[in-house]
């Protein structure tokens, strides 16, 4: 075996000598690189902690293309529950065999390695075992996606004012830290924003994440394409090949208006790729857009005009509603937040008022370089007037939101048997596929 | 954190005191006192030279970027203070702490092509099966805690290039210095903008000096003559009395010296760093290729670690 040595296997004096030391004890290091002690087989790489002897699996939460996540308690008194996200190995049910790591698995343990913030999911430890990783994480109870259904239900009623600032600001907050850390997420959605039962708003899923500090050549070249399409800046719909920290802030204001509305505010069909495997132009995604920011105008975005599918906006039609093709964003906002003030529904969004217009159409900015940064949406008057931002963006709530569905089909983490089992009962099912292969 | 230094794992997990780091090694030494005696090996840091030309060779197949290689050195240099090197196949090792390191620093290479390179350049020592590399990445990985972002003195030397004046030869010589220092404990010892002052204090005092210029590993006894200037230069930074200017050089020393003088930086540290550099070049001279590659072939051999 290569990385650990086999005892000689004829005799010699390294052998006997390394016979009696049989007795002194042994770090752990040398437990596994002893074959006697591991049973038979060829010697490797072994962990030196069990995921099932640290963690008790209490459920399954969730599947996608990068593997499985389970809901775990500590065995050796961890507070707190876990959210132990499994890697699938390459073919899952065969036999397994090393194949290196995909990079968006490295990136996402070396930068959740490094990264810790109140507002960004927080990384316990790493398990490589068995050509399995196992990343754990802190347990959070909700994400947005829930909560936003769970006020679908049975009929629309708004998110209170005050959770909405204080889910904002914390969302903000976290998303400030990563870009002042040279972080992009590039996968912000509502799915991926967690809740803990505290109130605490925690950005989870760096799978995409990527620096951005030292780009060696364009980031674009490495993933074709990346975040989900409803949240997907206009940029990128354009073509755009330089990811910069604007297209986070931008699905951050799809975010805002979600949690005002309900529904995606964007919410288009995306294209998929032809054979040729060309990226299509997002044709009802922008459309969706232009609807109700109006077209985009090289008068406000001068770069626009640079931009690769420039042409393809003169087939876009601003909407019939919109005056000289303008923005119909402040209507759509104030229609939004009123919407349940003349029933009887005792919570209303109208306390948002002017300022929560003006955030959103900052976070909604067509120019990437004046859309706002997370650093200046923090400042915004937005949060400095009115109720004041709490860091529990529960606090004040009667009610209490379901809690995570967790199911019991698959406790087994070490086998995982059944490959593709998609989270139920939540409407992420239906929502666009959004990764391709890199 | 992902870009500050000072919250970065690399400050928090991986700076040792001169003494920390001896502790490690010997108690590694200590766990198989026979092991160690039986395959005697030359001294660090020209087994770090071995490395170094190892990695270089692979890097070049593979047309590796500068600053992958020396994020693959001190993925190596960190496993090196876990692992007691006897019980791994070094070759290996160094083949996934590249593989590794390109992904990092955003130029991967697939497994397949650096599994075939590796048996290319060490065809008796490098196995032809990828899930090797694969594991020992399980391996390199799992010892260094996934603390795999790091932070070189590159990024300070370019930062500071303009503020210093620095011509492209005085900038070549200072990057050249910083690739040589992977060869050393510095990376585990200084923080990186400690190392890249003093790669530039270095090659504004070598600059002078025209046989440094060329090629800071080959010219060790030049180096090493004119790098003595350059300690007592930085002695008399430390005393705040750097005015013995003649040449612009000398000037841009002296605008080093008053910009330190003005920081916070730990100019001990410098002085102390520069030490180090000084008497690697001199260790280098003493390098001997083929007794380290045999030492290191042997133990490879003769403990099956290439199977």
């Amino acid at each position: 075996m290569s990385l650990t040595s086999n005892p000689p296997s004829s005799g010699g004096a390294l052998s006997s000598a390394s016979q009696s030391r049989q007795t002194l004890k042994r770090s752990v290091q040398q437990a596994f690189d002893d074959p006697v002690e591991r049973g038979a087989g060829p010697i490797g790489y072994q962990s030196k902690v069990r995921v099932v002897d640290r963690y008790k699996v209490i459920g399954f939460i969730s599947s996608g293309t990068y593997g499985r996540v389970y809901k775990a308690v500590g065995r050796h008194g961890q507070p707190g529950e876990f959210a132990i996200k499994k890697f699938k190995p390459d073919k899952e049910g065969e036999q397994i065999q090393y194949t290196g790591i995909s990079q968006s698995a490295i990136r996402e343990m070396a930068l959740c390695s490094e990264l810790s913030h109140m507002n960004v999911i927080r990384l316990c430890e790493i398990i490589l075992e068995d050509k399995c990783i196992f990343m754990v994480f802190e347990y959070a109870e909700h994400d947005l996606l829930q909560i936003i259904h769970h006020h679908t239900q049975p009929t629309r009623h708004p998110i209170p004012p005050a959770t909405v600032k204080s889910i904002m600001f914390q969302l903000l907050n976290g998303c400030q830290y990563l870009h002042a850390n040279w972080v992009l997420h590039r996968d912000l959605k509502p799915a991926n924003i967690m809740v803990t039962s505290g109130g605490e708003v925690k950005v989870g899923d760096l799978g995409l994440a990527r620096l951005f500090n030292k780009p060696l050549h364009s980031l674009y070249s490495g993933d074709k394409v990346v975040v989900t399409i409803w949240y997907r800046a206009p940029e990128l719909l354009l073509g755009s090949r330089h990811y910069t920290p604007a297209i986070d802030t931008w699905a951050i204001g799809c975010i805002f208006a979600e949690l005002l509305s309900l529904r995606p505010i964007f919410k288009g069909e995306e294209a998929k790729m032809d054979s040729k495997k060309t990226v299509p132009f997002q044709r009802n995604q922008m459309q969706k857009i232009v609807e109700i920011m109006g077209l985009p105008r090289k008068e406000t975005w001068p770069h626009l005009v640079n931009m690769p599918e420039y042409n393809q906006l003169q087939t876009l039609s601003a909407s019939s509603h919109s005056k000289n093709g303008g923005s119909n964003l402040e209507k759509w906002y104030f229609s939004t937040i009123n919407s349940h003030s003349a029933t009887s529904m005792p919570t209303s969004n109208a306390s948002l008022g002017a300022e929560g217009y003006k955030l959103l159409s900052g976070l909604l900015e067509y120019d990437p370089e004046k859309r706002l940064t997370a650093q200046a949406a923090l400042q915004h008057p937005f949060f400095s007037t009115g109720d004041k931002v709490s860091a529990n963006c529960f606090e004040g709530m009667k009610m209490e939101y379901p809690h995570r569905r967790v199911s019991q089909d698959d406790n087994d983490i070490r086998t995982g048997s059944l490959p593709g089992t998609k989270r139920s009962g939540l409407p992420d099912d239906s929502r666009p596929m959004k990764r391709m292969k890199e | 954190m992902a870009a500050n230094y000072w919250e970065s794992s690399q400050r928090r997990r991986w700076q040792f005191t001169r003494e920390g780091l001896e502790d490690l090694r010997k108690k590694l030494e200590d766990e198989d006192p026979n092991l160690v005696q039986g395959y005697p090996l030359p001294q660090l840091r020209h087994l770090s030279i071995y490395f170094n030309q190892q990695v270089a060779r692979l890097g070049k197949r593979l047309g590796v970027r500068q600053q992958a290689m020396a994020t693959a050195q001190l993925y190596i240099r960190r496993f090196y203070t876990k692992v007691e090197i006897r019980r791994t196949n070094p070759y290996l090792v160094l083949a996934t702490a590249v593989y590794l390191a390109c992904k990092m620093e955003e130029c991967p290479h697939h497994i397949r092509l650096v599994v075939s390179e590796g048996r290319t350049l060490w065809p008796d020592f490098f196995s032809n099966d990828t899930s090797k590399l694969g594991e020992c990445e399980f391996f390199l990985i799992s010892e260094m805690s996934s603390q795999m972002i790091v932070h070189h003195p590159y990024r300070t030397l370019t930062s500071l290039q303009g503020t210093f004046s620095l011509t492209q030869e005085e900038s070549n010589l200072a990057w050249s210095i910083i690739n040589d220092h992977y060869m050393t404990d510095l990376p585990l010892l200084f923080a990186p903008h400690i190392i890249a002052l003093m790669a530039i204090l270095l090659a504004l005092v070598l600059r002078p000096n025209q046989t440094g210029v060329q090629s800071a590993g080959n010219a060790a006894g030049g180096l090493a003559s004119a790098a003595h200037a350059a300690l007592s230069s930085a002695g008399s930074l430390k005393s705040s009395n750097p005015d013995k200017a003649n040449g612009s050089s000398r000037t841009k020393v002296q605008r080093l010296a008053s910009w330190l003088a003005e920081s916070n930086i730990d100019i001990e540290a410098i002085v102390d760093c520069t030490q180090e550099i000084i008497s690697f070049y001199e260790v280098q001279e003493q390098y001997n290729e083929k007794l380290t590659r045999e030492q290191i072939n042997r133990f490879v051999k003769a403990r099956s670690l290439d199977k």
